[in-house]
């Protein structure tokens, strides 16, 4: 089977496949060692969006993947343009995010020599992808990009980087390119086994589902619901798992864990079963993890058998597709004074806005804000105190719509998050929640944002400090305040318009709704300055290596 | 310490072994001994390996069995003292 008979160049067959696997939109940056890729670049149908750093590429490429469900896609030249990519992949591993990352590389006789812009990208990536490749023969390239393809995709996602030298780019393509052959799902693992679980369930007086981020991957949010609402077990979420829960779910308790709420972290501290399903038991989520649900038993669902009884030790564990696992234990329980206990904890426990003086309060400022955006908006977060205020005070109803870098929590992922994101969803509202710190650490993509005229709204919660490293400081290293300082940050309002970004500050209470209307009803790309108090915290939270019931609270 | 022998049955593809000795390393346990041969005629290497660790070795066989081109791992429970 053909579908062409002309000779191919190694570069035009890689847009060749990426066409066939349906890729419409890649990110990157070109460079000596990938000269051939972006001269093919120039005849294929694949839409190129040029960002300013490869690290910009990476997470666009990151930010496309989750908003869309695709793969995303990110090209670099050798040296140091795949060494830019890293730390996007190493977001993308942590958080199982199907990406697949070209990198140019010397030609094959220079492989090895110290030369020019060489570097060992693909020993970098042992450490860093789910799997990696290097193509030293031309007759191998198609057959490589479809398994990259097929491994970013299949069982838990994640990134796939394949290399590829500059001597296999421009070499001719022998035969022709195979049509793709429908590529099947290669982790097998054995039917689950219920029944243990099925027994734990039904003796359960306590039980609660621990919701992960492994739920919106496996597409099993309807699944997940449909379990909630049939067995009405309260749940919590992780911090990648929200969204998933139907937010109108009265049993929801919010999000566990460092940061979570009060009544997520005691009704955890408290139950007798736990339900994990596609969550890993991750640090952030337990707190000392020997005082972690201290009485539960523990029934955990995942596609990786890596993470059964990795942190935790399961009592029945359900392995493979959720979609097709969760509805086999979806029964009604009896567990009415359980719920009655729950309902009571989230109406005693509430959120509570009111915040005296004029000084912007954020996370007041983050609820209107999820209030007031349309339907099918995406928010995206860089990292820090603004990150945690969005995952407690703003509402999801996907995953899909709230990207924030979860697993590695790195500072710099939200406006090239955002870029990507609306690339993805061009008609939908993209909002980049960021910290005065964070967005300096790829401002550069402000570029990007210009150059394609994308209406991304940036919300700056600017404390003027690196906030969440400050509040650390003050409670748990006597107020030594190293290093957190950002006083001389620049003139935000005119580094936005620099980029042809409009752009406004408030620092008043009273000037917020307004704002926000403001900027949601602006065509194009917009950034909400919003000046908050430098002593701000974010409360409950629950010190390192602490049990989650012996939480910190607002004072 | 626990001593654990493992034999890991691969694809001889591109920097398996390396793979194997990163993960064994980055979970936390250290190599004593290594033997690794293939078999040029099926393309298929054996990979036997020492390892000690104050952790369970199931974590490393999990790990390992997660990496793309490994078609078996086994513990030799004889082998352990
Ligand atoms: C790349 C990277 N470097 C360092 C850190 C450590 N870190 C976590 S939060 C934080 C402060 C972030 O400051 P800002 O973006 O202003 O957010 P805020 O906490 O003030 O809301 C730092 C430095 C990180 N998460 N990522
Ligand atoms: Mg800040």
């Amino acid at each position: 089977m053909t579908t062409t008979e002309k000779k191919l160049t190694g570069a035009s067959l890689l847009f060749n496949v990426l066409e066939q696997h349906g890729v419409e939109h890649v990110f990157g940056y070109p460079g000596g060692a990938i000269m051939p890729i972006y001269d093919a670049l120039y005849d294929s149908g694949v839409e190129h969006f040029l960002c300013r750093h490869e690290q910009g590429a990476a997470f666009s490429a990151v930010g496309y993947a989750r908003a869309s469900g695709k793969v995303g896609v990110c090209l670099a030249t050798s040296g140091p343009g795949a060494t830019n990519l890293i730390t996007g992949l190493a977001d993308a591993l942590a958080d199982s995010i199907p990406v697949v990352a070209i990198t140019g590389q010397v030609a094959t006789a220079a492989m090895g020599s110290d030369a020019f812009q060489e570097i060992d990208i693909f020993g970098l990536s042992l450490a860093c992808t789910k799997h990696s490749f290097q193509v030293t023969n031309i007759d191998d390239l198609a057959d490589v990009l479809h398994q990259a393809f097929a491994i970013a995709l299949e069982g838990r996602q994640g990134p796939v980087l394949v290399d590829i030298p500059k001597d296999i780019q421009i070499a001719a393509v022998n035969g022709s390119v195979d049509d793709l052959v429908n590529l099947q799902n290669k982790v097998k693992l054995p039917p689950a086994n219920v029944g243990n679980a099925l027994a734990l369930l039904n003796q359960a007086k306590k039980p609660i589902l621990y919701v992960g981020g492994g739920v919106g991957m496996a597409n099993a949010i309807d699944e997940l619901r449909d379990f909630a609402k049939i067995t009405g077990l309260p749940c919590v979420s992780t911090l990648k798992g929200l969204g998933a829960i139907d937010p109108e779910d009265k049993y929801y308790m919010g999000m566990l864990g460092m940061h979570g709420t009060k009544a997520s972290n005691l009704a955890v501290q408290e139950c007798d079963l736990l339900i994990a399903v596609g969550a890993r038991f991750d640090d952030r989520v337990t707190g000392k993890l020997n005082e972690f649900a201290p009485n539960a038993k523990v029934i955990h669902f995942d596609i990786d058998t890596a993470e059964i009884n990795k942190r935790r030790v399961a009592d029945a564990s359900i392995l493979g597709d959720l979609k097709v696992n969760l509805p086999a234990l979806a029964i009604p329980l009896s567990i009415e004074p359980w719920k009655a206990f729950c309902l009571q904890m989230n109406a005693d426990y509430a959120w509570d806005y009111n915040h005296p003086g004029e000084t912007i309060f954020a996370p007041a400022v983050l609820k209107e804000i999820s209030d007031k955006m349309p339907k099918n908006s995406c928010v995206t977060t860089d990292v820090g105190q603004h990150q945690m205020w969005a995952a407690q005070h703003m509402v999801f109803d996907d995953p899909s719509n709230f990207l924030t870098s979860a697993g590695m929590g790195t500072m710099g992922f939200g406006i090239p998050a955002a870029v990507g994101a609306q690339v993805s969803r061009p008609t939908n509202c993209i909002i980049a929640i960021s910290g005065d710190g964070s967005f300096m650490m790829n401002v550069q993509e402000l570029s990007t944002i210009k150059r394609f005229q994308l209406p991304v709204k940036i919300v700056l919660i600017d404390n003027a400090k690196l906030g969440m490293v400050r509040q650390w400081q003050d409670l748990f290293f006597n107020g030594r305040l190293s290093e957190t300082d950002l006083a001389d940050n620049p003139d935000f309002i005119m580094l936005a318009n620099a980029f042809d970004i409009k752009a406004q500050m408030i620092t008043k209470k009273s000037e917020v709704s307004a704002a926000i209307e403001e900027m949601l009803e602006h065509d194009g790309p917009y950034l909400l300055q919003v000046k908050i108090d430098a002593q701000d915290n974010v409360w409950p939270l629950v010190p390192p290596n602490t049990a989650n019931d012996k939480m910190m609270e607002s004072t | 310490m626990n001593n654990y022998q493992l034999m890991i049955s691969v694809d001889d593809k591109q920097v398996v072994l390396e793979r194997i000795l990163q993960v064994t390393r980055y979970r936390g346990f250290l190599i004593n001994g290594m033997n690794a041969k293939v078999n040029t005629g099926t393309k298929i290497g054996t990979i036997e390996l020492m390892v000690s660790s104050e952790r369970p070795i199931e974590l490393l066989v999990d790990q390992i069995n997660k990496l793309i081109d490994i078609k078996e791992v086994k513990v030799d429970h004889t082998a352990m003292q």
